[in-house]
């Protein structure tokens, strides 16, 4: 019955869509003021999030039925499987095992992993670009953003977020690998396909990329997926880089402080072309990450 | 009044509510001389910001609520109109900005001209002006979802009863 | 070299063509060729590099009269040299193709050829209907003795629909017509290898609403109000275009405080326009900041507009003969407080177009036309002026107040986006200086005068720099209460050219950058030109339509 409940509601499931939409809502006012706006309203994205699921869903022709249905589901229950094991809202994580970091880590990837397969199954032009794009920044951040959380996985010498973020309570990781906090905060930019990062959506180009086709409930749910994912990796960026879990009210704080920074971030960043984001990634990323990687593993060897 | 009935009216109520507070729309320029675009597009910007009520400028078809039509409707120009009124999902709302699209405006007559757009797409609200400026346009959005909120039958089905020859058209 | 000189020299070039030549004004020159000599004549004037061709003018003279003219219109500096061709009105009219020499015609014989069925032998792109797919074979809308039951659609097979965008390994990504990256529709297909963009077409005519044949049925003063919706963003433009031309038919003296009004809402026009381009270039780019903050700044100017003429948008301010409105001493005070404003932010916008980095990396390089190019292509404005190619109605032929008020010239060797950025902000620079001289110095007197019913017959030609180039009006009148005929050719039409083949080799990325580099305008365009879209005029079922996907040919 516990279980059940921490599944559906608290900490997981209800309370993670509800608290991302908080955070979504956080970052579109703050980028609205950033640009001189006012900005939407609290309840913004509750209300987008329910209109969308009252509205008609078309299914494109020729689309394969069971890909078209089951991938938003598959994004978002990936997304809240993945809050499980992170010590969301300053909680400690209602599951932990050895090793479930890597597990958390390919939860998150799952999303966008759907996200590119609903556009190369929707088989409009717009959305196969957008499919395309959304992979190859995959393959582009994810090794740095590994990398990034990594970093105090290997100083607190264990897989388990529970025993990582014991560690981290004690010692501030910002402070001793600023860069790897830095990658992390781009990489999750990245994962997020936030500005500049947002070539596979970029309206301009493509339309909505992956999710031009979809409309009404699929597209509620991809939505909402990346809201979840937006708060899980806020709460493990923050756990791992900026003082452990402490007081919740704290936590929240810290994590909305991280918003901040990425909300200037989009504000003042022109959008980067996918070749430019994919050698950013390789070129400063990876190469920034694994030096660091590397100064870690020479100071534990002596 | 039994429970299902008052539990499908609560629902009725929030998605109405939802309804009101998030219309996505999408503009479609089907003839129009710019001016009214670039009004539209001004009411994104910090002076009129239409965010504030939830309203934002999708760029597909398929996730918005509400079509925004400029322009008198040109030959080359009706059959993609009808089109992205045909991919947008239910349930959608038609808004008709500048005298052009009301009327033809200064354009009616011309050879190339169908005519305005309620005689190719069912129309839920007229903003008249040449151009309308940006605080009408958003006066008019607010009351075409004043008009939906209040529970009045869709403005479309009024026109339905009237006009039914483009319509049967395009779904022979 | 003065205008006079230029012209004696076109007549020394075209000499071995002439049949005839006459001089209609003091820099006109017109010289009547026969049709099989057209290529041999335009060649001559390339050969000595003498101007570039601004437009090709077709005029019937009705179906009593029993012929049709050509008029290719070549500007050098202030003087105009217009080559005639008489060509039969029945039968199959035909003249030779000058494409090949000056890529931009092609768009200029496409409009000839459908609008009054002049066939042109050896046009690029042979296989065009300008007008919609359903339009009927045989009808030229621009023939005196066309009338609308004419025109009545016609049912076309269709062809079959390809269920994939591919076209071998080739991807086609269609741009438009609706699309967000265009407020206006145009439509575009690219074929893209991966991101790369190997090849472009261009579809035009989801605006084109019929205006020039529109402008015969209506009064002299009607026109003004129809011409001005044209275009929303460059509305000015046009009237102070056809209003000039018109009074220089009707013999009428303009007062000089009214131009220099026309002159200062036109610099007026000039910042609103370029702050609207560089928002929306801004937002191709993927920085909605800058969108944002130029849209804000732009509102000041869009105030002062709205305070001289009480419109927004389409201001209406000149009437022939002179303007509506005077500009009294409070506007003169907020004009100078809205200037110096705007000033601030365009030289803070300047610096930041040209030192982001972000920014830079989605610029610098892209694009790039060298000024041999830009003159194939006849490119014309900020597009030409990036390459450094000194294009500029208001320096070549000071019209109106600029002859009082002179502009200094902005130009950029290096062609690429960065440089068309660049070019932009600072000419905005120039326009603030041109504003603050005109209100310091309004000359006094009347705003306008009388303007007679009927104007006397006769033809002109009237060309005013828009914000995206040179605008060319042909206006001929033959003494009745409408035009004879009146020929529009906006800038934009001249850029596509360049803009299309910069496109190829660049990413599929850069493509919303490229095409709003050149600041395009639609509905200037589409007055005239529509070209042929493969299937129009098949019947979906409901169904069908609910479910298509964006795969088009």
């Amino acid at each position: 019955m516990t279980a059940l409940v921490a599944l559906l509601f608290f900490p997981a499931g209800l309370s993670l869509i509800l608290g991302g939409m908080f955070y979504e809502w956080a970052d579109r006012k703050l980028v609205a003021r950033f640009q001189s706006r006012v900005g939407p309203r609290w309840f913004q994205p509750l209300a987008d999030a329910i209109k969308l699921l009252s509205k008609e869903e078309i299914e494109p022709l020729g689309v394969n039925r069971l890909l078209f249905w089951g991938l938003p589901v598959l994004a978002l229950a990936g997304a809240l499987t993945a809050g499980l094991y992170v010590p969301v809202f300053g909680l400690p994580p209602v599951h932990s095992f050895a090793g479930d970091l890597i597990v958390v880590l390919y939860l998150l990837s799952l999303l966008t992993l759907c996200i590119g397969l609903a556009g190369w199954n929707a088989e409009s032009r717009f959305s196969i670009v957008g499919a395309t794009r959304t992979l190859t920044q995959l393959f582009a951040y994810e090794a740095p953003f590994m990398l990034a959380l990594l970093g105090p996985a290997m100083a607190a010498g264990s897989w388990q977020i529970g025993e990582i973020v014991a560690y981290t309570e004690q010692h501030w990781m910002i402070v001793l690998q600023p860069i790897g906090f830095f990658i992390a905060i781009i990489g999750l930019m990245g994962k997020l396909e936030l500005p500049p990062f947002d070539a596979p959506e970029a309206e301009t180009e493509i339309v909505a990329g992956a999710l031009t086709e979809y409309s009404g409930r699929g597209l509620a749910l991809f939505h909402l997926g990346k809201s979840v994912e937006l708060v899980v990796g806020l709460s493990l960026v923050t756990a791992f880089y900026l003082g452990g879990l402490g007081n919740p009210i704290l936590f929240l704080l810290k994590t909305l402080g991280l918003l901040f920074i990425m909300s200037i971030m989009q504000a003042v960043l022109t959008r980067l072309r996918i070749d430019q984001t994919v050698g950013v990634w390789w070129r400063m990323g990876a190469l920034l990450a694994l030096l660091q990687i590397l100064a870690l593993v020479y100071v534990a060897a002596r | 009044m039994t429970v299902p009935n008052m539990f499908q009216q609560a629902i009725q109520g929030i998605t109405t509510w939802a309804r009101v507070n998030s219309p996505w729309v999408i503009h479609f320029n089907s003839g129009s001389c710019n001016g009214c675009d670039i009004e539209i597009l001004a009411t994104l910007t910090p002076h009129y910001d239409i965010e504030r009520f939830g309203i934002k400028l999708k760029g597909s078809p398929r996730h918005a609520d509400v079509l925004i039509c400029t322009g008198p409707v040109t030959r080359q120009a009706r059959e993609r109109l009808l089109r992205i009124y045909e991919q947008m999902p239910e349930p959608k709302f038609v808004v008709a900005v500048g005298s052009c699209g009301i009327s033809g405006g200064t354009f009616a007559g011309c050879y190339n001209i169908v005519g305005h757009i309620d005689e190719v797409l069912p129309v839920d609200a007229y903003i008249p002006g040449c151009p309308p400026r940006p605080e009408a346009i958003i006066d008019g959005i607010v009351k075409l979802l004043t008009h939906i909120q209040s529970g009045a039958p869709h403005p479309r089905s009024l026109l339905h009863a009237t006009r039914t020859e483009p319509r049967q058209e395009i779904k022979a | 070299m003065t205008t006079e000189t230029l012209l004696q020299e076109a007549g020394r070039i075209l000499a071995p063509f002439t049949q005839s030549s006459a001089a209609p004004e003091s820099n006109r020159l017109d010289v009547v060729i026969a049709a099989d000599s057209l290529t041999g004549a335009t060649a001559a004037l390339q050969a000595e590099g003498w101007g570039y061709l601004s437009a090709i003018t077709g005029l019937d003279a009705g179906p009593e009269a029993g012929f049709m003219e050509a008029m290719y219109h070549f500007c050098n500096r202030a003087a105009v040299a217009s080559l005639r061709v008489r060509l039969p009105r029945d039968g199959q009219p035909e003249i030779a193709t000058i494409a090949d020499q000056i890529p931009v015609a092609s768009f200029y014989e496409r409009e000839l050829s459908e609008m009054l069925g002049v066939h042109v032998i050896g046009t690029p792109d042979p296989s065009h209907l300008f007008l919609p797919d359903d339009w009927p074979d045989g009808v030229f809308p621009n023939r005196k003795d066309f009338n609308l039951e004419q025109a009545a659609p016609v049912q076309r097979e269709a062809p079959p629909v390809p269920e994939q965008g591919r076209v071998g390994n080739k991807f086609i990504v269609p741009i438009g017509p609706q699309h967000p990256a265009l407020k206006e529709p145009g439509h575009f297909e690219f074929a893209v290898d991966g991101e790369i963009i190997t090849g472009a077409r261009m579809r035009l005519g989801y605006v084109h609403r019929g205006i020039e044949k529109a402008t015969e049925q209506r009064s002299w003063v009607q026109n003004l109000y129809l011409l001005e919706r044209i275009c929303g963003i460059c509305s000015h433009t046009h009237t102070s275009a056809y209003a000039q031309g018109v009074e220089k038919l009707a013999q009428v003296e303009v007062p000089p405080r009214a131009l220099a009004i026309r002159a200062l809402v036109a610099e007026l026009e000039r910042i609103h326009s370029h702050l609207l381009w560089l928002g929306v270039a801004a937002h191709e780019a993927g920085f909605d900041t800058l969108f944002m903050a130029s849209w804000r700044d732009r509102e000041t100017v869009m105030n002062l507009l709205e305070g001289l003429t009480g419109n927004r948008v389409n201001y209406s301010i000149s009437v022939l003969g002179g303007v509506k409105q005077d500009v009294g001493p409070e506007q003169v005070r907020s004009i100078h407080k809205s200037v110096g404003f705007l000033e601030e932010r365009i030289r803070y916008y300047l610096n930041v177009v040209s030192t982001d980095t972000l920014f830079l990396q989605r610029t610098r390089g892209i694009g790039a036309m060298t000024a041999e190019a830009a003159i194939r292509y006849g490119a014309l404005g900020p597009t030409a002026r990036a390459s450094s190619i000194p294009r500029d109605v208001r320096i070549d032929a000071p019209y109106g107040a600029y002859a009082h008020f002179p502009v200094s010239l902005t130009l950029d060797s290096r062609g690429d986006l960065e440089a068309k950025f660049a070019v932009r902000l600072k000419e905005l620079l120039v326009s603030c200086f041109t504003i603050r001289a005109i209100v310091d110095n309004l000359p006094p007197g009347e705003l306008s005068v009388r303007f007679p019913r009927r104007v006397p017959a006769g033809e002109t030609v009237s060309r005013v720099e828009a914000p995206r180039g040179e605008a060319f009006y042909f206006i001929k009148s033959a003494g009745g209460e409408t035009p004879e005929r009146i020929k529009i050719r906006t800038p934009s039409l001249c850029n596509w050219t360049s803009a299309l083949n910069e496109a190829i080799g660049h990413q599929l990325a850069d493509i919303p950058m490229l095409i709003a580099g050149m600041d395009p305008c639609f509905s200037c365009n589409d007055r005239l030109i529509t070209i042929r879209r493969g299937d129009t005029a098949h019947t979906y079922t409901w169904q069908q339509m609910r479910a298509w996907r964006e795969v088009r040919p």
